[in-house]
C-alpha cells in the first residue's frame, strides 16, 4: 500500500474510474423520481400533459404550486399535519427521555419487565393494530379527534425512541455526572447542564424518527379523520388523486410542498441518522 | 431480545456494575424515582398498544359486523373467523400473493443493497457523497409522496416511464398502456417501488456496517489470495451477518404489512389481484365492516411474522452468529 509500484497501481485506479461510472449511473436511476417530482412541479401545464416528456422544466413556473395552494383547505391540512407531527414529536420525546434516564441509570425492580415489554411491543407491527385502535377511539367518542391520532403517533414510536435513547444515556461515563454532583450541581441541573446536550445527536436522531413516522402515516390518519377539515396533507394528497380529472400538476406540487421538510432534514443529519441506527449493531 | 438490544451504541458495557447508578446511594428514593420516570410511557404503551392488542384478539373471535358498531353486542364465535377465512380461497390466494410479494421485496433489497454497499467502498469520496446524497433524498421522500410520483410517472398518456420504454424498443409500442389495470404489472411496479424506496435503508446501514470491519481482514486475505467471491464469503457476510438479520426481519415484517404503496396505487385491485395481507386486513374490516374477521386476518399476519422471526433468529443463534 504504501510505496505502489506503476503497474499495480494503474489497474487499480481504473477499477475505481468503473466504480465511479456505476455508482454515478446507480445514482442517477435512484434519484431520477425524485428529480421528475421537482421538474414536474416546475414545468408549464401545456408541458406536464405533452406526449414527449420535457426533460428540464423550461420555462420554469411556479403555476403549478399557486394553483395547489390554491386549493380550497390547503392550509388546514398544513397546520392539521403540523399540530399533530410537533405534538407528537414533542411529547414521545419527553416521555421517552424520563424513561430512557430511568433505564439505563437507575437498577430498579421490573426493569428487565420494562425492556422486554418494550422488545416485544416493537414486535408487533402497527398496521395490524389500525381495527383495534380506530374500535377504541370510536367507543370513546375521539374518532375525527385531533389528540386521538397524536396519541397515536405518540406511542408508536415510543419503543424506538426509548430503546435508541437508553442507548445514548448508556453511552454517556456516569464519572462525568458524578463529577457534576461532586462539585456541587443538583441532581435536576446535572441532568439538564450534563447529560442533555451529550444526548442532543440521540435526541436528533430519534426526534426524525417520530417526525417522519408521524408527517408521512397515511392509514391511521386516512380512518381515524373521516371529516375533511380533521384531513392531515397525506390523506389530501391521495384525495386529490381519486377526484374526477387530476391535475397532475398541481397533485405534484403539493407532493413536493409536502416532501421537502423531510428532504431537508434528512440531508442535514444524515450522517448521524446512519450512524445512529446501526452503531455496535456489528461489534454488539 | 437479540435484534433490538443490539441497537445501542457499542462503547458502553451494557450489564457492568461499574457503571451502576448513583442513585443506589439513596435506598429510600431507589424505587419511586424511576418507576415515576417510566410511568408516563408505560401508561401509554398500555392504553394504545395494550389494550387494543387484547381488544385484537378478543375481536378475532367476536362476529363484530356494523350493526355491533352500533349497539356495541358482538357474539362469541370462538375460531369461527379464523375457520371462514382458511376456507376462503380470496384468503388463500392474499396468503400466497403475500409471500411471493414479501420474497421478491425482500431478496431484491437485499441483494441490491449489498451490492450497494459494497460498490460505494469502492469508488472515490466525491462519489460516495454524491450517491449517498441521492440515496438519503429517496430514503426520506414520504411514502405516499413518492407512489403518487409513481402514479404520474406511470400514467398511460403522459406519464415519462411509458415514453422511456417505447423508445427503447423492446417491450414494443407501450404508449397508453395502463400499468394498473393488468394484476401482474402492477403488482411488479409496487414491487419496484418498494425495492426503489426501501434501497437506501438498506444500502447505507450495510455501508455503515461494512466500514466497521478491519480493511486488515481483507489485506490478509488477499495476502493469501483469496478473490473477491471468497472475501464475500468468508469475511464480509459471516461478520456482517447479525445486521443482515436484522435487515431481513425488518423488511420482511414491513413488506408483509405494506398498505400505503398498494392502496394508493391500485386499491387492491383489478379484482383484489394486487391485494396482500395488510390491505386485505383493512378491506375485510372498514369495506365490508367486518370488524371479526379483518381482526383474525391481522392475528394471522402477526401470528406468521412471529413464527417466522423467531425461527429465523433460532436458525441464525444456531450457527452461532448471533447470541
Amino acid at each position: 500500500m504504501s510505496a505502489p509500484t506503476t503497474p499495480t497501481r494503474s489497474p487499480a485506479r481504473r477499477r475505481r474510474t468503473v466504480n465511479n461510472t456505476i455508482a454515478m449511473a446507480v445514482s442517477a436511476v435512484v434519484v431520477f423520481p425524485v428529480y421528475w417530482m421537482v421538474a414536474t412541479a416546475l414545468k408549464q401545464r401545456a408541458h406536464i400533459l405533452s406526449s414527449v416528456p420535457q426533460f428540464f422544466p423550461w420555462p420554469m413556473s411556479l403555476e403549478n404550486f399557486t394553483r395547489a395552494l390554491d386549493k380550497s383547505g390547503f392550509w388546514t391540512f398544513v397546520r392539521n399535519s403540523l399540530t399533530v407531527t410537533l405534538s407528537s414529536v414533542v411529547l414521545s420525546l419527553a416521555i421517552s427521555l424520563f424513561a430512557a434516564v430511568a433505564i439505563a441509570r437507575f437498577r430498579f425492580a421490573g426493569r428487565k419487565a420494562v425492556l422486554t415489554i418494550l422488545v416485544l411491543v416493537q414486535m408487533v407491527p402497527a398496521a395490524a393494530m389500525v381495527i383495534p385502535v380506530y374500535l377504541m377511539l370510536r367507543s370513546i367518542g375521539a374518532l375525527d379527534f385531533v389528540p386521538g391520532l397524536v396519541l397515536t403517533y405518540m406511542t408508536f414510536v415510543l419503543p424506538f425512541t426509548i430503546w435508541t435513547l437508553r442507548g445514548f444515556v448508556e453511552a454517556v461515563p456516569v464519572e462525568l455526572e458524578e463529577a457534576a454532583l461532586v462539585d456541587g450541581c443538583g441532581r435536576l441541573q446535572m441532568y439538564v447542564r450534563v447529560l442533555l446536550p451529550l444526548l442532543m445527536p440521540g435526541i436528533v436522531a430519534t426526534s426524525i424518527f417520530a417526525f417522519v413516522n408521524a408527517w408521512d402515516d397515511y392509514i391511521f390518519a386516512y380512518v381515524i379523520m373521516k371529516s375533511q377539515s380533521n384531513y392531515t396533507l397525506p390523506v389530501w394528497l391521495v384525495s386529490f388523486k381519486t377526484s374526477e380529472s387530476v391535475d397532475y400538476g398541481a397533485m405534484i406540487a403539493a407532493s413536493t410542498i409536502f416532501s421537502i421538510p423531510v428532504l431537508v432534514f434528512f440531508l442535514l443529519v444524515q450522517r448521524r441518522l446512519v450512524g445512529g441506527m446501526t452503531s455496535g449493531a456489528v461489534k454488539g | 431480545m437479540a435484534i433490538t438490544e443490539k441497537r445501542g451504541p457499542a462503547g458502553a458495557p451494557p450489564r457492568a456494575r461499574r457503571t451502576g447508578p448513583p442513585g443506589a446511594r439513596r435506598p429510600a428514593r431507589r424505587h419511586l424515582l424511576p418507576w415515576a420516570m417510566v410511568a408516563p410511557a408505560l401508561a401509554a404503551l398500555l392504553l394504545v398498544q395494550g389494550y387494543p392488542l387484547v381488544r385484537l384478539l378478543v375481536l378475532s373471535t367476536q362476529d363484530f359486523g356494523p350493526r355491533s358498531l352500533f349497539t356495541g353486542q358482538s357474539d362469541f364465535v370462538g375460531l369461527g373467523n379464523f375457520t371462514r377465512i382458511f376456507a376462503d380461497s380470496d384468503f388463500l390466494g392474499v396468503l400466497v400473493r403475500t409471500v411471493v410479494f414479501t420474497v421478491l421485496c425482500v431478496a431484491l433489497l437485499m441483494v441490491l443493497g449489498f451490492l450497494l454497499s459494497h460498490l460505494l467502498m469502492g469508488v472515490s469520496a466525491w462519489a460516495r457523497v454524491v450517491t449517498t446524497v441521492c440515496l438519503v433524498l429517496v430514503w426520506a421522500m414520504p411514502m405516499v409522496a413518492a407512489t403518487l410520483v409513481w402514479q404520474w410517472m406511470f400514467q398511460p398518456q403522459y406519464g415519462v416511464a411509458n415514453w422511456l420504454l417505447t423508445q427503447v424498443k423492446v417491450f414494443g409500442d407501450l404508449s397508453a398502456y395502463d400499468w394498473f389495470s393488468h394484476p401482474v404489472p402492477a403488482l411488479a411496479l409496487i414491487i419496484v417501488l418498494t425495492v426503489w424506496k426501501g434501497l437506501p435503508f438498506v444500502a447505507l446501514t450495510l455501508f455503515a456496517a461494512r466500514g466497521q470491519i478491519s480493511e486488515s481482514l481483507y489485506e490478509a486475505a488477499r495476502l493469501d489470495g483469496a478473490g473477491t467471491l471468497q472475501m464475500f464469503r468468508h469475511i464480509t457476510i459471516p461478520i456482517m451477518r447479525p445486521v443482515l438479520a436484522i435487515l431481513t426481519i425488518l423488511e420482511v415484517i414491513w413488506s408483509v404489512n405494506s398498505f400505503t404503496p398498494i392502496w394508493v396505487l391500485t386499491q387492491g385491485g383489478p379484482d383484489g389481484e394486487t391485494t396482500t395481507l395488510g390491505v386485505y386486513a383493512y378491506i375485510t374490516a372498514f369495506s365490508r365492516n367486518q370488524y371479526g374477521s379483518g381482526a383474525s386476518v391481522a392475528v394471522v399476519t402477526v401470528v406468521i411474522l412471529a413464527l417466522f422471526s423467531v425461527a429465523y433468529v433460532r436458525r441464525l443463534s444456531r450457527q452461532g452468529e448471533v447470541a
